[in-house]
C-alpha cells in the first residue's frame, strides 16, 4: 500500500493524547492501522505522554491505598479472553463498527450517484461510510468544519492530488474543492465532518442538510 | 542502573511471573502520578484516586503484554491510564488498531532500538522536554492536558491556530530527536 496522504501531527498528536473524540480516533486509527509510518509518530507521541506522566507532582494517596489494590489482587486474574469478534474484512478498529463486510453495506442513497451509512456520532461529529459511483463528483463545496476522509476501496480526485486505499484527506474551513471518485470502479471511503458542507449549488446543499452529510 | 530501567523491569516481573512486590513499587510510584494527571484533566480527587487503582488493576492484568522493547514503563502505563480515562470519564470507546488483526499492514522496518535503549529514551526524553522554549512547552502539555482540540486551544490561548500548530510540530521535531533522530 503506497500512502501518500496522512494526517497532520496534530492529529496523531491528539489520537496519542486522547483528546480526540471516538469518531475522529476511528477514522484517524483505522488509517493507523494501514501506516507504519504514522503509527511510529503516535509512538513517540505516546512516549511524550509517558515522559509527562513522570514530571507530575505525585499526589498522595490514602494510607490503605496499597493494601487496598494489593487485596484486590487476589480476584484479578490474568487478561480477559478476548472476545471473538466477527472479520468483515476491514481493517480494525473500523471492522467493530460494521455489522456486515463493506461489499453488503446497506446503504441510504442520497443521490443515484452517493450513499452513505453512519457509524458513530458524538456531539456533532460524526463518522460515516460513505460510496460514490464511478466517475461521479460531488460539487464544489466548501467545509463548515474539519473534514477527514480515509479511502477504503477505490479512489478520487481532486484540485489537490489523487487518494487511493490509506490516503487520508483533511479538509478545513479553507478547502474548497470538487472530488471525482475513479472511473474504474466504486470508492468508498470512511469521513467523519464536524459540520455539514457548504454547496455553491442550492439543490445539492438541500440534500445535504436532510442527510447531514 | 536508572530508575527508568528499573521500573521497566519491574513491569516485565509483574508480567512474566506476577511478582507482588515489584507490583507494590510500581504501584508506589504510578498511582499517585496517575492521580496527578487525572486530576490535571478535571477529576475530582476521590475519583482520581478511585481511577488510578483502576488503572494499577489493569497493569496487574495486562503486564504480560507489555514489551521494553517498544516502549517505557511510563509510557505503556500512561497508555493505559489515557484509556481507562476515555472510557470511564469521557464514556466513549477508544478506537485502536490491532497488530493480530488480518487487515493490518505491519512495519516494514526492523525495531530501532533495543530495550535497553528504548528504556534510556524516557530519561532523554524528559531533558530535552526541560529544555524546550517555554511556548513550545506549553502547547505539548495543553496537548496532554486539556482534552480539547488544537482548534480550542488556539482560542483559549488567543493565538492563531498556525501558529499553535507550528509549536507543536517544532516541540515534536526536537522530541523526537532526542528518541534517536527518527525526523
Ligand atoms: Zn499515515
Amino acid at each position: 500500500m503506497k500512502i501518500s496522504h496522512h494526517p497532520s501531527e496534530e492529529l496523531l498528536v491528539s489520537y496519542a493524547s486522547g483528546s480526540m473524540t471516538e469518531p475522529v480516533a476511528l477514522v484517524i486509527a483505522t488509517h493507523l492501522a494501514m501506516c507504519p509510518a504514522c503509527r511510529r509518530i503516535v509512538a513517540d507521541a505516546e512516549a511524550t505522554g509517558g515522559a509527562l506522566l513522570e514530571e507530575l507532582q505525585p499526589q498522595i494517596l490514602r494510607p490503605d491505598a496499597l493494601n487496598s489494590a494489593l487485596e484486590r489482587l487476589n480476584n484479578t486474574h490474568g487478561a480477559p479472553a478476548q472476545k471473538s469478534r466477527s472479520n468483515f474484512g476491514a481493517p480494525e478498529p473500523l471492522n467493530s463498527y460494521l455489522s456486515r463486510p463493506l461489499d453488503e453495506t446497506k446503504w441510504i442513497h442520497v443521490t443515484p450517484w452517493l450513499a452513505i451509512k453512519p457509524l458513530t456520532t458524538r456531539g456533532g461529529t460524526r463518522a460515516q461510510l460513505i460510496r460514490s459511483a464511478p466517475g461521479s463528483g460531488v460539487s464544489l463545496h466548501t467545509h463548515r468544519g474539519e473534514e477527514l476522509t480515509l479511502v477504503l476501496q477505490g479512489g478520487f480526485s481532486d484540485e489537490y492530488g489523487h487518494y487511493g486505499p490509506g490516503d487520508l484527506q483533511t479538509a478545513t474551513p479553507e478547502t474548497q474543492h470538487t472530488p471525482i471518485a475513479d472511473m474504474d470502479s466504486y470508492c468508498i471511503n470512511l469521513a467523519v465532518t464536524d459540520a455539514p458542507l457548504v454547496f455553491k449549488n442550492w439543490s445539492v446543499g438541500v440534500i445535504a442538510k436532510l442527510f447531514g452529510f | 542502573m536508572s530508575e527508568g530501567t528499573d521500573l521497566n523491569s519491574l513491569l516485565v516481573l509483574v508480567g512474566a511471573a506476577q511478582d507482588r512486590a515489584a507490583f507494590a513499587a510500581l504501584f508506589g510510584h504510578f498511582a499517585p502520578r496517575i492521580k496527578a494527571y487525572l486530576m490535571r484533566l478535571g477529576a475530582g480527587s476521590a475519583q482520581a484516586e478511585d481511577l488510578a487503582q483502576e488503572a494499577m488493576l489493569t497493569v496487574w492484568r495486562k503486564a504480560a503484554l507489555y514489551d521494553p522493547a517498544k516502549a517505557s514503563a511510563a509510557t505503556w502505563i500512561f497508555t493505559v491510564a489515557r484509556n481507562l480515562r476515555i472510557d470511564a470519564i469521557r464514556r466513549e470507546r477508544r478506537p485502536a488498531f490491532d497488530p493480530n488483526d488480518a487487515a493490518f499492514v505491519p512495519d516494514a522496518d526492523p525495531p530501532p532500538d533495543s530495550g535497553l535503549e528504548r528504556a534510556e529514551d524516557g530519561e532523554t526524553l524528559r531533558a530535552a522536554m526541560e529544555v524546550l522554549p517555554p511556548e513550545q512547552a506549553e502547547i505539548v502539555r495543553m496537548s496532554f492536558y486539556s482534552d480539547k482540540p488544537h482548534s480550542e486551544i488556539a482560542r483559549e490561548l488567543g493565538l492563531p491556530l498556525g501558529t499553535v500548530k507550528s509549536r507543536l510540530r517544532l516541540a515534536m521535531g526536537r522530541l523526537r530527536q532526542a528518541m534517536g533522530g527518527r525526523e
